[in-house]
């Protein structure tokens, strides 16, 4: 059953993903210009050895069913902007980086939403309820990159104050590099999970079940983690999908702002620049990471909640 | 020795007297109904004896103690020894009253672990068994589903394993039959009456439904408005009501066999929001007298019972209390 529903969610998975490279192939051509375009003049002969070499000269149609041929080989291409470097090469090297950056993000907003979202149900009305629900507020309402920019200034004055470097401002390598820009991303997702988990935990703590559970004794560690966790996370796991979407596409721009050499900085480029395979390569390969993050946020849910039984007519 | 002893038990909420002067007590292996409309603090008196009342609970009680020894109050750390151990309750609905993502046998064995010590292993083995003693066929299997894969009665059946887990000195059953179908309510009553006689347990019995109640209980007290206006045995209640709203209620009972129709009682019960002058129930008493609408009414004992009502009172007519008799 399990395989069964796993193979149909992929099956319709590798059809989006043809329908971005599709439509993402098309758009990308509209655009006015090519990659060829640059500063300076080119002579006729050079422009038309180019293309012939890139194929930019055939119909297309044919260019399309040319991409989709290779894609289907896992076979991007070589980059137009960074010569001789393929796209399969991008991918690989700066994909980790991204990677990283995006789980710590998410490990940040999942286990500080749900902690905080946890602690502003249990003191409903109170104070420690009120300053979260503040931070929520804030958190949501200022965008991402004023956020990473505040974040900057705060490093900078600490390691003044310090007179040493606590924490890197920008750049990429150790631990202490993943932190900041890491809360910066995971920032937003934090505040919307919080204001998730609170909703979902005060249905739980006024649900029977609590209430019969406390009467058989149970209380303490034992009665948050085995009763209103549990209950509390559904509605959160249904929401780590469109999050992994938003920490992905916010990861573009704290990249840029933390000079952290992911996949996420060589996309934006290859937009501005035209340049074709890269945006393609990236693209498809975002949709299709995409698609597998939300089958395996979907076989989740099953874990956690037993009602729900995964089956290949669902989607 | 009582195994429950409440004298005088006040509970306000946020200011509102709720329970007003609560007062009954429960003998060893005796099965008390609490009977009244909704609203009318049963239920609340059964969460006080669990100490689970709402935190904005200001308590007080001149007596308020479960087999000799005063309960801690509400909330407090103290109750780690009383809950689930020796006081236990089953509620109403037991569709909603497990946690619908842990299996059965989870919830189960973790009575046993945690108020018997037993290590995994044996407390599975014990669920399992009390499973089978409550008539749970495959038992063993049954361990390992989900409340949502188990019927109604079964899960009530459940409801009273979780319960009944550790021989609870007090067993409170809040309305168990209430959300269950007709013909399986008689099975699980039958079924908590030969536990309450097996386990010599005490039984807080909490029914609207003075029908369930003459099948169950050995002793009744009847609530109304945050208040145990009468006390006696079941068959004395039934047959010779002494309290205005206890004759109200066994009036308004349907018989089968009968072509009496039964009698609404007129009016609705009081805004417990204001404070109460007098008899709660004067408003709606077809015996009101003036000195209801003054005085509260003294707890009166005609045979060993106990009745707040002025009409029992030494100094009221003779006439009307042999018309009782």
């Amino acid at each position: 059953m399990m395989i069964k529903f796993v193979l149909h969610r992929l099956l319709w998975g590798a059809i989006t993903v043809w329908f971005i490279a599709t439509a993402t192939f098309f758009a990308m051509h509209a655009v006015p210009g090519d990659p060829l375009i640059q500063d300076k003049a080119m002579s006729p002969v050079v422009r038309a050895q180019l293309e012939a070499r890139y194929g930019l000269d055939k119909p297309l149609s044919q260019q399309y069913f040319t991409f989709i041929g290779n894609m289907i080989n896992g076979d991007f291409g070589i980059s137009f902007t960074q010569e001789n470097r393929r796209v399969n090469d991008i991918i690989r090297e700066h994909f980790p980086v991204s990677a990283t950056l995006g789980i710590a993000a998410i490990a940040i907003a999942l286990v500080g939403g749900v902690l905080a979202g946890s602690i502003a149900a249990h003191y409903r009305g109170q104070w420690p309820d009120k300053l979260v629900m503040f931070m929520v507020v804030a958190a949501i309402s200022v965008p991402g990159f004023v956020i990473a920019g505040l974040a900057q200034l705060i490093i900078v004055k600490l390691n003044s104050a310090a007179e040493s470097t606590v924490l890197p401002v920008a750049g990429w390598g150790g631990v202490n590099h993943v932190w900041v820009p890491a809360l910066v991303l995971g920032l937003g997702t934090l505040a919307y999970l919080s204001r998730l988990s609170r909703a979902a935990m005060l249905e739980v703590l006024s649900s029977d079940y609590i209430l019969a559970a406390r009467a058989r004794g149970i209380s303490g560690v034992s009665l948050f983690f085995r009763y209103q966790l549990r209950n509390a996370l559904l509605p959160v796991v249904t929401e780590l999908g469109p999050a992994v979407a938003a920490i992905t596409t916010g990861g573009f721009v704290v990249e840029l702002i933390f000079a952290i050499p992911g996949l996420g900085r060589y996309f934006v480029q290859a937009v501005q620049q035209l340049d074709y395979t890269v945006i393609m390569g990236t693209t498809v390969f975002y949709g299709a990471f995409l698609v597998v993050i939300v089958v395996l946020v979907d076989i989740s849910y099953g874990l956690i909640d037993p009602r729900i039984r995964l089956s290949a007519g669902r989607s | 020795m009582s195994v429950v002893a409440i004298e005088h038990l006040q509970l306000a909420l946020s200011g509102n007297q709720v329970l007003r002067e609560v007062s009954f007590s429960l003998e060893e292996g005796e099965c008390r109904a609490l009977v009244g409309e909704s609203g009318s603090g049963k239920s609340l008196t059964a969460m006080c004896l669990l100490g689970l009342a709402p935190p904005n609970a200001v308590l007080n009680a001149e007596q308020f103690s479960v087999m000799g020894q005063p309960l801690p109050a509400q909330g407090h750390r103290d109750w780690r020894g009383w809950r689930g151990r020796r006081i236990a309750m089953i509620f109403q609905n037991p569709m909603t009253a497990l946690s619908p993502t842990r299996t059965i046998g989870a919830q189960l064995s973790e009575c046993f672990r945690l108020h018997r010590n037993m290590d995994r292993r044996q407390a599975r083995a014990e669920s399992a068994a009390l499973l089978e003693r409550l008539a749970i066929p495959r038992a063993e299997q049954r361990l390992s589903q989900y409340p949502f894969e188990f019927s109604g009665g079964m899960l009530q059946r459940v409801m009273i394993a979780l319960a009944v887990a550790c021989r609870p000195k007090l067993l409170i059953a809040d309305e168990p039959t209430t959300a269950l179908d007709v013909t399986v309510q008689a099975e699980v009553l039958a079924l908590l009456r030969e536990l309450q006689h097996e386990q010599g347990t005490s039984l807080l019995f909490i029914s609207h439904d003075l029908g369930v109640v003459a099948n169950i209980a050995d002793t009744v007290s009847v609530m109304y408005a945050g208040e145990t206006v009468e006390s006696a045995s079941v068959a004395s209640l039934l047959r010779h009501p002494a309290h205005p709203y206890s004759e109200a209620l066994q009036a308004a009972m349907p018989r089968l066999h009968s072509r009496e129709i039964t009698v609404a009682i007129p009016g609705s019960p009081p805004d417990m929001r204001g404070t109460i002058q007098g008899c709660a129930f004067a408003p709606r008493c077809k015996h009101r007298m003036a000195i209801c609408e003054d005085s509260p009414p003294l707890l009166i004992s005609p045979r060993g019972a106990g009745v707040r009502c002025w009409r029992w009172h030494p100094d009221y007519p003779e006439r009307w209390r042999l018309q009782h008799d």
